[in-house]
């Protein structure tokens, strides 16, 4: 049997640039490069840094279904990056073990020109679905989807809604050990929502790795066995998932 | 370097996918859709034809003028579109590389693989326009082989350099037409290669494109062989440049998606 845990977290950081938080201007590098040669200093203009993530340790076991929540900027987001290998840590340990499936965006991935079974196709192939498996799980996918009537009309003309249903289909008949789901539920109508649910209880249920994050702490409360709060870049708690759920709530200030 | 190589075979799929979608998409919402690509190296060819065949009478080498600009036209427009789509791959496709993980360097081969295809479109014309004009084809056709190689190669390693760069640095953006421009009169598109001064030559000759549209020319419109230095070392820089410029997009990758 393999032992080896899907996930591991070892004191991991991650910062972003504040000043520069968009690409670089050339001028101001060649500026730099000059003042640099003449002054011989090291670097004079130090950016500033932002910690997404401040020392994040934690682990992940095989079948275990992991909930992240946190407010906005909390830094969920970045960690399901980090396990993707979307982006790169400052420093710490990551190690991923198996095939991971993330649904990070809505939307990302999908071409507005083309059509719902192009996009099927093309969003398949960007998660690493071969061409076969999508050929012998494409009726199911559109079966999901409920989609079936608009499969050639080019996405630009779906709602949000159908946007999500679209890559939401794909992403849950994608076959990963480990599956990342960032907040899909918000879109969507109740039907789908349930839908999506399901799927994911299943998912959660068999020996695959899941981790979830979502402001919708019903969802979470459903799905998860076990989850972080993260705060600042920080975890501020792991364990029970009503537990954490009380942690959450209580970081907001009581109104009135 | 293997690493890398491995793992870009192992995304494939993804890769012809990419590619699918750059050629639906290039051309959709357009009226004339794929005929574009002859539309343009022919409609600049009857320019060219026009303006320093007619108008200016300069040389081409005894040949027709249409065929002359057409031969040069076809390699060349590769390289230049290659040049405007790929420089430009990763960047616009910035929501996916932010979100979703995948080797990057399929988004500027994506758009390469594209540009192959409009080569070969553009490539009809040319075979016809050669049965107009009664050129005599010879065996040394095979040699178009290692030119196409070269050209494809060298297209390659200038535009993952370039992609990666407009990430990092976007006034990269209006620079890169501007050195399409200039290059394309570093290359004997408008006038034969004779016309170099000879002390020049060897200098003029290190620029693959120029090798390129040149053997390109001998190969199929004087039916000789190509001039073997030249391919030779063009090859080499080609392959140099390609390890270096691969090995470079490798490194600036891992940042993509925090500055794009």
């Amino acid at each position: 049997m393999n032992l080896q845990m899907p996930i591991v977290f070892g004191d991991v950081y991650k910062s972003y640039s504040i000043r520069r938080l968009k690409y670089k201007r050339l001028a101001e590098d060649v500026g730099q490069i000059f003042q640099r040669l003449v002054t011989r200093k090291k670097r004079t203009l130090q950016s500033e840094k932002f910690f997404a993530l401040n020392g994040i340790s934690f682990k992940v076991k095989k079948g275990e279904s992991l909930g992240i929540i946190g407010k906005n900027g909390a830094g969920k987001t970045t960690i399901l990056k980090l396990i993707s290998k979307v982006t790169y840590p400052d420093s710490g340990e990551i190690t991923v073990n198996g095939k991971i499936g993330a649904f990070i965006e809505l939307g990302a991935g999908l071409h507005p020109e083309l059509s719902g079974r192009e996009n099927i196709f093309l969003y398949g192939a960007i998660l690493g679905m071969t061409k076969k498996e999508i050929d012998e799980k494409f009726e199911s996918i559109v079966k999901f989807s409920g989609l079936r009537k608009f499969l050639d009309t080019p996405i630009k003309r779906y709602s949000s809604g159908m946007y999500a249903r679209l890559g939401f289909s794909v992403v849950s008949f994608m076959d990963p050990d480990i599956l990342l789901i960032d907040e899909v539920l918000a879109v969507g109508d109740k039907n789908f929502q349930q839908k999506c649910l399901t799927k994911m209880h299943n998912f959660s249920k068999s020996d695959k790795t899941l981790i979830f994050i979502s402001h919708n702490l019903d969802a979470v409360k459903k799905i998860c066995d076990k989850v972080l709060v993260i705060e600042k870049g920080k975890i501020v708690f792991e364990g029970s998932t009503d537990l954490a759920i009380k942690t959450y709530l209580d970081l907001f200030p009581k109104s009135r | 370097m293997i690493s890398y190589i491995k793992e870009l075979i192992s995304y494939r799929e993804l890769l012809i996918a990419l590619t699918k979608r750059e050629i639906k998409i290039r051309y959709k919402q357009t009226t004339l859709g794929s005929a574009w690509a002859v539309l343009q190296p022919f409609s600049l060819m009857l320019i060219f034809s026009l303006v320093f065949g007619v108008f200016l009478g300069l040389e081409s080498q005894g040949l027709p003028y249409p065929v002359f600009y057409y031969s040069a036209l076809l390699t060349w427009l590769f390289f230049s579109t290659s040049m405007s789509f790929g420089s430009h791959s990763v960047i616009n496709n910035s929501n996916l590389v932010a979100k979703v993980y995948f080797p990057r360097e399929t988004l500027p081969l994506a758009s390469l693989g594209a540009a192959v295809l409009d080569l070969m479109v553009a490539s009809i014309i040319f075979v016809l326009m050669m049965a107009y004009y009664n050129i005599p084809l010879s065996f040394n056709l095979i040699y178009l082989i290692p030119i196409i190689f070269i050209l494809i190669l060298f297209t390659l390693s200038v535009v993952l350099f370039t992609s990666a760069l407009v990430v990092i640095w976007r006034d990269l953006k209006f620079v890169v037409p501007l050195v399409v421009q200039i290059w394309m009169f570093a290359s004997p598109i408008i006038y034969p290669v004779n016309k170099v001064p000879e002390n020049l030559q060897f200098f003029y000759m290190l620029n693959p494109m120029a090798v390129v549209i040149e053997n390109f020319r001998r190969v199929t419109l004087f039916a000789k062989e190509p001039v073997f230095s030249q391919i030779l070392t063009a090859a080499v820089i080609s392959v140099i440049l390609f390890f270096i410029s691969y090995y470079f997009f490798k490194i600036k990758e891992k940042s993509f998606a925090d500055i794009i």
